[in-house]
């Protein structure tokens, strides 16, 4: 499996060359285009209760869509919902990572999803909710955010602070708590920046450089409002 | 040799580097691969009394393994089961008691985590529980903020309204007899915030409602059913306690719903007066509850008492009306009459003392005539 990413920055797509056999997933409704020996069929990823959990729980889509090169090589392209960064990994059979639950755009056959409930203190405050992904296994994987991806490498004990929801993904091996931005309990509202998320490393952070929950308030004062 | 751990430190890259860690007898060894630039052989071999052991990542599930000095350390993540099985079996009990230490913290997050689950859960229950049962309290507790002088705006949006397409009986003895009536009970109110205002409506209808605010409406039907002016008290005294004790408010504050409830609760009354003109015309036909419906009739009976007009009417006439409950008589339509309603009207009248009677001045029959008369 071969991937290049088009036009980058705020409008990219994603192309997948897969030789014949070869197989990706994708978030349901990801494809844009591709070749005709690419077949698009849907699957309940972790099976029927694992499809349902992950709906329910986690919000991303039922189905994700997998896409097979059943007729020979062939391409397909890719793009997520929303305007923002595409990043492509490989993950090495060793490396974990955690993935707020739009952030998923594909990942190989062999890229393993798991739905995980995170502590109340984080899914309250921690701005990605109860259930998180957890991606695991080895393989190509291609994340999206809103805005542009921005990486953080964090070294044994490190700490950085982040926003709470402009979280895209994080290393296995990070840890994070959730405190108020400013040392009082007005300030942090009214500096508004509420909750963030201290991270503790040894491990690699992955943020979006917008905020979906921000920009929705924000567009939402130009919406014409029918009486 | 496929890597099973993440070592970081130096000039590693901040993903880690895949390593492979392999428990030996004397400690363990990590086996970098080829691409390994620290190490020459590809191998390193720590022993046990080298290495301090932690749990860390997101969810504490992952065992850490420090070593080596100040300048050159490095951090082993380790998330492979059958390593850390073998490292706890095979390391001594020095490496291994601050492992035990770490698994047991990491057992206390983990129970934490699922206690703070289970109170939320449980928070959240009885939040429900609370709002399912407290609701009524909630709307008494927001009917309380309302001014009165909203409710009369409320009621006498509705009360203009219906004298408007109904024709009422403006003079004459039966509307001097009402006026008698009322005088007397509104007299009786200690410190009154209503103004009571009764208009006799020309109709069939053997019945009379209170809007909120104080305003009542007795029809003709109700004055030519009834076999005395005390009777006729009677009515009018349960409907002026409906009033007095807000439950057309409170039957609209419910009907409006729990949001509206809150939102009075917290402060936006304003949201209250957008809603009058929408319920003034549900205003009159509202029903009461049977809780609010004895409420009136005990308190009725009360304030008849205090004015000193003879309470036997009351459940005379309640009395009469139970027998017919089969008739189309539509004040049983709004006030469901009962035997039982009507048997514990009567027990506690029994048990009040004996009343002192002042007759009304008007005769009433003259009253029932004059309604004949004027049709």
């Amino acid at each position: 499996m071969k991937s290049e990413i088009l036009y980058p920055g705020a409008f990219p797509m994603v192309r997948v060359e897969l030789s014949a056999g070869e197989t990706i997933k994708a978030e349901s409704g990801a494809m844009v285009a591709s070749s005709p020996t690419i077949d698009v069929e849907s699957k309940m990823e972790g099976g029927f209760l694992g499809a349902l959990s992950r709906k329910f729980l986690t919000g991303e889509k039922f189905f994700f869509q997998t896409l097979r090169a059943s007729r020979g090589p062939g391409e397909v392209l890719l793009a997520p919902t929303v305007p923002g960064e595409i990043v492509v990994m490989e993950l090495d059979g060793v490396n974990e990572y955690l993935v707020q639950k739009d952030g998923f755009l594909a990942g190989a056959e062999t890229v393993k999803i798991d739905s995980q409930m995170q502590s109340l203190g984080r899914g309250l405050l921690g701005g990605e909710g109860f259930f998180i992904l957890k991606l695991s296994g080895k393989g190509t994987l291609i994340l999206n955010s809103f805005g542009a991806i921005h990486r953080i490498d964090l070294k044994p004990g490190q700490e950085y602070i982040v926003d709470n929801s402009h979280l895209v993904a994080w290393s296995a091996t990070t840890s994070y708590n959730v405190e108020r931005a400013a040392a009082g309990w007005v300030a942090s509202f009214t500096s508004g920046e509420g909750f963030v998320c201290r991270f503790q490393g040894p491990g690699v952070v992955y943020i979006q450089s917008r905020n979906p929950g921000g920009f929705g308030h924000w567009i939402r004062q130009f919406i014409p409002v029918s009486e | 040799m496929d890597p099973n751990a993440l070592c970081f430190g130096g000039d590693f890259p901040a993903t880690g580097l895949p390593c492979h860690v392999e428990v030996i007898p004397a400690g363990i060894t990590v086996r970098f691969g080829d691409e390994s630039s620290d190490t020459k052989d590809g191998a390193e071999a720590v022993p046990f009394d080298q290495l301090s052991l932690s749990a860390g990542g997101l969810n504490h599930d992952q065992l850490v393994v420090r070593y080596g000095s100040e300048a050159d350390a490095r951090v082993l993540y380790v998330n492979n089961p059958a390593v850390i099985h073998a490292l706890r079996a095979a390391a001594p009990n020095v490496a291994t008691g601050d492992l035990e230490a770490a698994a047991s913290m990491v057992r206390r997050k983990r129970h934490t985590q699922r206690l703070s689950w289970i109170a939320a859960g449980m928070l959240i229950l009885s939040l429900g529980l609370v709002l399912w049962f407290g609701s009524d309290l909630a709307v008494n507790l927001a009917v309380d903020r309302i001014p009165v002088e909203w409710e009369r705006q409320l009621g006498e949006t509705a009360y203009r309204d219906f004298l408007g397409r109904h024709t009422v009986v403006k003079e004459g003895p039966a509307v001097d007899a009402v006026q008698e009536m009322t005088r007397r009970l509104t007299d009786q109110i200690p410190g009154d915030p209503y103004r009571f205002e009764v208009s006799v409506v020309r109709s069939d209808a053997v019945n009379a409602f209170a809007l909120p605010g104080g305003y009542v409406v007795v029809f003709t039907g109700l004055l030519r059913k009834a076999e005395s002016g005390e009777e006729v008290a009677g009515v009018l005294s349960h409907e002026f306690n409906h009033v007095l004790q807000r439950h057309g408010l409170e039957r609209v504050v419910k009907q409006v719903g729990l949001m509206t409830v809150l939102s009075i609760l917290f402060g936006d009354q304003q949201g209250l007066i957008g809603l009058t003109k929408q319920i003034s015309g549900e205003l009159l036909t509202l029903k009461f509850g049977r809780a609010q419906e004895t409420e009136a009739d005990l308190t009725g009976l009360q304030l008849l008492r205090r004015a000193k007009i003879d309470s036997s009417g009351l459940v005379r006439f309640f009395e009469r009306m139970a027998e017919q409950q089969h008739e189309p008589i539509e004040m049983l339509s709004t006030h469901p009459m009962s035997a039982a309603r009507v048997e514990r009207l009567n027990a506690e009248a029994k048990a009040l003392p004996k009343q002192t009677v002042e007759p009304f001045t008007f005769d009433w029959n003259r009253v029932q005539g004059s309604l004949d008369v004027s049709r």
